[in-house]
């Protein structure tokens, strides 16, 4: 274990090498990788590494970024990949083509604003894009919490009781290009947290065809195993979770992660850096009095719903913070997470922060305010907070 | 969360500020502290306002704003001052700032906060940190935050170390002695000057921003400026006549041969002698050696001055012209005499032989300088009002009558002392000095060699000894030199022509004997090995006890000649260039090989002009002496941007085949058919307009200005680009 002073970009490379060195005395590591901005560091620093088995393969889009690693996971490799925001949106085919090829591969997408206009600063609205494709999502709040999710996502998605791509999202610069302290265990520690892959339906010497035609049943049967795999992701995640308290020292925070919840009357709903802030603010509001918590979505897909519901049950307002919008309807964690309040619970969406902007203690202040002032919800609201 | 320190570092894209906001904080990392540190991005395009935070605390940080309190500011760029930077500054903090301007110049300001100064980018340009194009402070400034901010300096090289910037060190270090802090003397608040300095605020790039975009005067945004100049071409820095060689070239690119005429003529009389007998050097300077292959200078030389001559036709008549007389016609001679005719005075060449031309018409065989092409450049001097005595030797009382009657003498009698082989036998019939040898080949009609000859030396006398030789009938010529190939002065070319027409070199091969019965027979040869460099930086050659020994008929001896001074009167001596007589300087001057001992036409050409200047000015006149630039001045190739130029193989002329060549003394080389060659010209440090500045530059602010180029200033951000992009280092970065 070291304390290594790395950006998050840097961390997450630096946690798919450790994942990919471990894989060597199997069928090794490997990975088709574009870069873009803001995720390019984490390529860049993964380009320069050596593998005794496997290699990083530099290619010329993202569609067949995705593409290497599908056929390098079906040849039964560790596989990795990162992209960001337009680069994921041309990538979307084959990103739902690996999970359901039920391939376990890991991606980090730095969450950045889809353009035109062009903006690169953070906005979640590229991987939510991708919420229906059948990969589980986690959203990270710090430097730590990305590098310790990349090796988690590995055992995560490789459990046989899986067997579905993980995507690690963090937040564009505010995270992927801020340093910070990490914790980056030595790479025996991470075997011991990561077995050899053994893919069941890896290629080997009888040739066979993948992916083939599906007539209507056996498509029938083959969402039912991909939404039964899904729904066992919370239960295999905890035990990921033990492994790995077990392994490092240290847990992984809970799909849902609460903030003084336990008497919480008021609540912000938030995901990735946002609630940091929301949490600075949940302290100052109960230096004066008000009953405020704080719940943090890690977990997007599957979507913890229970957890979530047992966490809001006391709720009386709800504010839901979304770094999204869906045109046309609202903020998207909000649409999905609305109907987890509790009955008779006011929940109002904000959509803030959108295309980067730092949303400041005083920014979350304002909402709180409007919030308490509610009787009833109202519209999704899109709050500016300039630069 | 008491124990939170934060900082805010202000500079422009380009400045490295975000990654000194990295070392800062890496310093703090390796105190134990928890840090944090992070940039503004997108927005730092060169020159435009960025700014970067650093957080230090003893326990974990949480935060993910940026920092709008801060503790400290860093300041990169001293015109960056002003409320946006101040803005959010704790009392009791502390700003470090890079300027240009001492301590004093912020009296009276800026004092409620400790305030540190120091001229980082100063220290950093001296250090060469940065790209080709710009400086970049930012390692160097971390030196001075370390001193203000009480960071051990072994502790900041650790840091420097584990980032991979311990050659920027040395910066760091000098900032750290040289920062000067100002402890605050006035209480926080009490500061107007925080408020009001400083120039207009600059809008953010990021600001929410409804209607036209807002006008952004972007040139002051930059610490640096690109300028056009005119840099020294190390063709120019290395011809040893000082022609203007990349002028010439230049106007054969552009179609102006007549021009390339004009200007070689300024220099030389001799262009078409040069553009086939020169070694040179100026095709050793050329940056194009270093890629595909330098251009053929020579050869787009002789191209010129084969179609238009290229001496001047007229020179000014002067009321007082002076009489200058010059004793010796070789090209040192016909330099003198061109450079003093042109500057209207009266010139006396006094020749021993029959015609003007010196070694060019005894020396040099025909087959590399047809005498037709020899005899119109020399006419083009005499055509000037040059006087020739010639036909009879000038012994030592005549040169002291001389500078009695004229007004000054310039010496260029060249080297006549030949030097002779002295080993057993080498006064054996058969064994004769090569330069006789071409005297008379070249001076005296047919001459018949037959059998073996050996030639010893390895310059152009010894192969041209050769090459005439076996057009002279020999059967085999056997040049025999005593280091290697590499070492040889004889142009390489030349050496090739002569391996290809049949002549044999045998290398490091010191002659140690000759032996023969009345007449020599054999010539025996020690072995040489090669010991390690000279004070000249060639290799020493160490004679060994192993000897060879080679059956021939005639051995012709090419091993170097020396300046002959017996024709200075009693009591002359030279100094630099100039004759003495007892401590009194003489109104006689030395030029060419008996000056200098270079023994190139083209170092006589040069020395002939300079004596000619030196003549001139000693007589009062007011003339340009012309001085050899330095090399080490020239463009170097690797500011030559090589990827914006094609690559393409030097073009050579015609050559006749070995077997006509070897039938007689016709030229070997038929010139270059067209001055194509001209267009390979990279231009080193001569602007060609070729528009790259323009092309690249990212604001789009240069525009075509006759004769070449204008930067609206008010816009230029100092970027770098369009001097980090000119291929041919025309452009350069200055202080702004």
């Amino acid at each position: 274990m070291s304390l290594e002073f790395v950006s998050a970009n840097h961390a997450a490379a630096m946690a798919a090498a450790l994942a990919g060195r471990a894989n060597e005395r199997a069928r090794g590591f490997g990975g088709g990788v574009y870069p873009i901005t803001p995720q390019t560091e984490c390529i860049e620093w993964l380009c320069q590494q050596e593998f005794a088995r496997g290699e990083i393969v530099r290619v010329e889009s993202e569609h067949s970024a995705m593409a290497v690693c599908m056929g390098m996971a079906l040849a039964g490799a560790r596989t990795f990949t990162a992209s960001s925001s337009n680069g994921l949106a041309y990538m979307t085919e084959n990103v739902f083509a690996a999970a359901l090829y039920r391939l376990p591969i890991v991606m980090m997408a730095v969450n950045r604003t889809l353009g035109p206009p062009w903006n690169i600063w953070v906005d979640h609205g590229d991987t939510l894009l991708l919420r229906d494709s059948g990969w589980v999502q986690f959203y990270c709040e710090d430097n730590q919490e990305v590098f310790d999710s990349i090796l988690l996502a590995y055992r995560l998605a490789e459990d046989r009781r899986v067997l579905l791509p993980v995507l690690v999202c963090q937040d564009a610069f505010v995270l992927s290009h801020t340093m910070m302290q990490t914790d980056v265990p030595d790479l025996e520690t991470v075997r011991r947290f990561l077995p050899d892959l053994d893919l069941p339906h890896r290629l080997g010497d009888r040739p066979v065809t993948v992916g083939g035609l599906d007539f209507p049943h056996e498509t029938e049967a083959h969402r039912r195993q991909h939404a039964e795999a899904m729904a066992r992701v919370p239960e295999v995640y905890r035990e990921c979770q033990d492994r790995f308290a077990a392994v490092f020292g240290r847990r992984p925070a809970d799909a849902v992660e609460c903030y003084r919840m336990d008497d919480a009357e008021v609540a912000f709903l938030s995901m990735a850096t946002t609630a940091s802030t929301v949490r600075a603010v949940v302290d100052a509001a109960r230096g004066r009095g008000v009953k405020l918590g704080a719940v943090r979505l890690r977990m997007f897909r599957p979507f913890p719903e229970a957890a979530l519901r047992s966490a809001l049950a006391g709720c009386r307002r709800l504010g839901i913070l979304d770094r999204d919008i869906s045109l046309g309807l609202g903020g998207v964690l909000w649409a999905e997470a609305r109907a987890c309040a509790p009955a008779g619970c006011v929940v109002q969406n904000y959509m803030v922060g959108l295309g980067g902007g730092d949303v400041r203690p005083r920014d979350v202040d304002g909402m709180l305010q409007d919030l308490l002032a509610r009787d009833a919800a109202g519209e999704p609201r899109l709050v500016e907070v300039g630069s | 969360m008491d124990s939170l320190v934060e900082f805010r570092l202000h500079g422009r894209g380009g400045q490295g500020g975000v990654t000194c906001a990295k070392i800062l904080a890496a310093a703090y990392a390796a105190q134990g502290k928890s840090v944090q540190t992070f940039g503004d991005y997108a927005g730092e395009r060169s020159g435009a306002p960025v700014r970067a935070y650093t957080r230090i605390s003893d326990a974990p940080i949480t935060n993910r704003n940026k920092v709008y309190e801060p503790h400290h500011l860093v300041v990169l760029d001293h015109h960056l001052l002003g409320p946006d930077v101040f803005a959010g500054l704790r009392p009791g903090g502390t700003v470090l700032l890079n300027t240009p301007e001492p301590m004093a110049a912020y009296r009276g300001t800026y004092e409620s906060f400790t305030l540190a100064t120091v001229d980082a980018t100063r220290i950093a340009r001296a250090h060469k940190i940065g790209s080709r194009a710009v400086v970049i402070v930012n390692t160097t400034i971390a030196g001075a935050f370390a001193r203000l901010h009480g960071i051990p300096l072994d502790l900041l090289r650790q840091t420097y170390k584990k980032l991979g910037f311990l050659g920027n060190f040395a910066a760091a270090e000098e900032a750290y002695a040289a920062v000067q802090i100002r402890p605050a003397s006035q209480p926080a608040g009490a500061d107007a000057a925080v408020a009001a300095a400083g120039l207009p605020a600059v809008q953010p790039l990021e600001e929410h921003v409804v209607g036209p975009a807002p006008r952004l005067r972007t040139g002051n945004w930059g610490t640096q400026r690109p300028h056009y100049v005119e840099n020294l071409a190390p063709c120019n820095a290395w011809c040893p006549a000082g022609n203007d060689v990349i002028g010439f070239v230049q106007s054969l690119a552009t179609g102006h041969p007549g021009t390339a005429a004009e200007i070689l003529g300024r220099s030389t009389p001799l262009a078409a002698v040069c553009g086939r007998v020169c070694p040179a050097p100026c095709m050793e300077g050329c940056n194009r050696r270093e890629y595909d292959g330098a251009v053929q200078i020579r050869a787009l030389e002789r191209f010129v001055a084969d179609a238009t001559p290229v001496a001047a036709r007229a020179a000014p008549v002067l009321p007082s012209a002076r009489r200058i007389a010059i004793v010796g016609g070789g090209p040192a001679g016909l330099s003198a005499a061109y450079e003093v005719a042109k500057a209207g005075h009266r010139v006396t060449v006094f020749e021993g032989e029959r015609a003007l031309g010196g070694v060019l018409r005894t020396g040099i065989p025909t087959y590399r300088l047809p005498r037709d092409v020899l005899d119109r450049e020399i006419e083009g001097v005499l055509a000037l009002g040059v006087e020739l005595r010639s036909g009879s030797f000038l012994r030592r009382d005549d040169v002291a009558r001389l500078a009695r009657e004229y007004d000054a003498v310039i010496l260029a009698t060249g080297l006549q002392d030949l030097r002779g082989l002295e080993v057993p036998g080498a006064g054996l019939a058969g064994v004769e000095q090569g330069i006789r040898f071409l005297h008379r080949v070249n001076l005296a009609g047919p001459v018949r060699l037959t059998g073996h000859v050996v030639v010893l030396g390895g310059g152009n006398t010894a192969i041209d000894c050769a090459r005439s030789a076996l057009r002279a009938g020999a059967t085999r010529v056997t040049v025999a030199y005593r280091r290697t190939r590499a070492e040889m002065p004889a142009i390489r070319e030349e050496v090739e022509e002569a391996e290809q027409e049949g002549v044999v070199l045998v290398e490091q091969r010191q002659p140690v004997a000759c032996h023969g019965a009345g007449r020599v027979q054999e010539v025996e040869l020690a072995l040489v090995e090669m010991g390690p460099p000279d004070g000249t930086g060639r290799r020493r050659p160490i004679v060994t006890d192993r000897r060879e020994r080679i059956v021939c008929d005639h051995v012709l001896l090419a091993l170097g000649q020396s300046a002959d001074l017996s024709l200075l009167p009693e009591g002359w001596t030279v100094q630099d260039g100039r004759v003495h007589r007892a401590g009194e300087a003489l109104p006689v001057f030395a030029a060419g090989d008996l000056a200098t001992g270079d023994g190139t036409v083209t170092h006589a050409i040069g020395s002939g002009r300079r004596a000619a200047g030196l003549a001139l000015r000693a007589l009062g006149l007011d003339v340009a002496v012309f001085e050899r630039p330095e090399r080490a001045r020239s463009v170097p190739a690797t500011d030559i941007r090589f990827d914006h130029f094609a690559p393409r193989p030097p073009a050579h002329g015609a050559v006749l085949d070995p077997w006509q060549r070897r039938a007689g003394f016709a030229e070997v080389n038929a010139g270059l058919p067209d001055a194509a060659e001209a267009h390979r010209c990279f231009s080193c440090g001569h602007c060609t307009r070729c528009d790259t500045c323009l092309v690249y530059c990212p604001e789009g602010i240069i525009r075509r200005e006759a004769p070449g180029y204008e930067v609206d200033y008010s816009y230029c951000k100092g970027c770098g680009i369009c001097v980090e992009e000119c291929p041919r280092r025309a452009m350069e970065m200055s202080g702004s």
